[in-house]
């Protein structure tokens, strides 16, 4: 049953999904679905049963002046599947391996850019040797979170060509994917949450050091910046273990059959082209704002509003244009 | 032993259908099914080429399908009925057969041009 549910979602799958386009599925489907249920009755194989339905099935050409698609069906056809690469279910698995793979090391990278400076803050790196212990580690973690990059990039290097040209998943592989997002789901928020929680939290160390211990001041940045790195870790990696099953879904277009798993994505346009083009720098002028004020004043305890303000600022400018 | 040629049998699916929906209601596979038997298994028409022929006829005004609870667990099924504008063309397409097979008929040899 399995089988042939699939066979004609595979069918189905390069058609834009209008009512008649569904109407037909659904009556191509009851008829085979009759057909199987009455032939194990006759006491076919399964196997049989599904091979008896599938070569009775026909061609879906024949339904193309019906279904109002002549021109999807015969150029379509023709030029799309000449063109449309193939991804297979293995390649899929392949791709999600390295994706979750390269997510981390991604993450454990920006993690280690954050905590560099950590040495900085101690208080040991006030004294000579302790200054060149902390050069020492920020140089370290830096050249080692540069690896971690360019092993990712190598590594994603080769699916490239998802993204450059056209390809296509059939019904079962996005199926699979579409199950694997989805009982990541929970991990994912979990990431999430954890994430967010360790940014706020990370004031704590700062005021829990400076409060119970005079001396130890650097310490409590330090961990700040640990909490911060492990916060974000947790987002970069949850975000581009999300971003590899992301991919795989839009390989096809949000209105066939394997693309019914994306909702369909929102983009947001501004009418005016100078604001359209403003808008591409914002989210980037605005983390700039924040590093240089916070870094400049050290009042991390009050810049995160700039956050606040830019969220609405935005939604602000998306009304008006 | 030859088979049917899909390309001549096209324009005599509709009337096939009308015909075996002339007594009662039937549904995609149950039609599909008749034909097969009626036939001895020589024509076996394809799903795909039933299910257009449903949505031409409909279009054309000759079935009206409704859909029907078929079992408890609510598995719906479609239904055609024949209606009196198909009783009528099913009769305009018998006399075309009428003709049609007696003006092929006069280029057939009885033998088969052994």
């Amino acid at each position: 049953m399995e089988t042939i549910r699939n066979y004609l979602e595979t069918m189905f799958a390069k058609l834009p999904v209008t009512f008649e386009v569904q109407k037909a599925k659904n009556e191509l489907w009851q008829i085979m679905e009759d057909k199987y249920t009455e032939l194990l009755q006759e006491g076919k194989t399964e196997n049989e049963a599904v091979g008896i339905v599938i070569s009775e099935f026909g061609n879906l050409d024949e339904l193309a002046e019906e279904l109002g698609i002549s021109n999807v069906v015969l150029q379509g056809n023709q030029k799309l599947a000449g063109n449309l690469r193939h991804v297979t279910l293995e390649e899929v698995k392949d791709y999600l391996h390295d994706k979750t793979r390269a997510a981390y090391t991604v993450a454990l990278g920006v993690l280690l850019c954050i905590i560099s400076c950590c040495g900085y803050l101690l208080e040991i790196s006030w004294s000579w040797r302790g200054g060149v212990y902390a050069m020492c580690f920020m140089f370290l973690a830096i050249a080692a979170a540069v690896g971690l990059f360019l092993f990712s990039g190598f590594v994603m290097g080769r699916w490239k060509f998802l993204k450059q040209r056209g390809c296509s998943v059939d019904f079962a592989t996005a199926e699979y994917v579409h199950n694997r997002r989805e009982s990541f789901r929970v991990t994912y928020a979990m990431m999430i949450t954890i994430g967010v929680i360790l940014c706020i939290l990370s004031v704590l160390p700062v005021l829990i050091v400076t409060s119970l211990f005079s001396w130890g001041s650097g310490m409590g940045p330090a961990l700040m910046f640990v909490f911060i790195g492990v916060g974000v870790f947790l987002f970069v990696a949850a975000g581009n273990v999300n971003a590899g099953f992301t991919t795989i879904l839009s390989l096809n277009k949000n209105d066939t059959m394997g693309g019914i798993f994306v909702p369909s994505q929102k983009q947001v346009s501004y009418k005016n082209d100078t604001v359209s083009q403003m808008m591409s720098v914002y989210w980037p002028t605005v983390t700039c704002i924040y590093l240089c004020w916070s870094f400049l004043s050290f009042d991390w305890h009050i810049t995160w509003i700039v956050w606040v303000i830019a969220a609405v600022v935005q939604r602000l400018i998306r009304t008006i244009w | 032993m030859s088979s049917i040629s899909s390309d001549i049998i096209r324009g005599y699916n509709d009337t096939i259908i009308l015909y075996l929906l002339w007594d009662a209601p039937s549904y995609g596979y149950e039609i599909s099914k008749r034909i097969k038997s009626l036939t001895d298994e020589k024509y076996v028409i394809k799903e795909t080429t039933l299910y257009s022929a449903f949505t031409r006829l409909e279009k054309n005004g000759f079935v009206e399908s409704y859909s029907e609870n078929i079992t408890m667990n609510g598995k719906r099924r479609t239904y055609y009925r024949i209606t009196a504008q198909g009783r009528q063309y099913y009769h305009e397409k018998c006399a075309e057969w009428a003709l049609t097979k007696e003006v092929v008929e006069k280029f057939i040899k009885q033998d088969g041009g052994e």
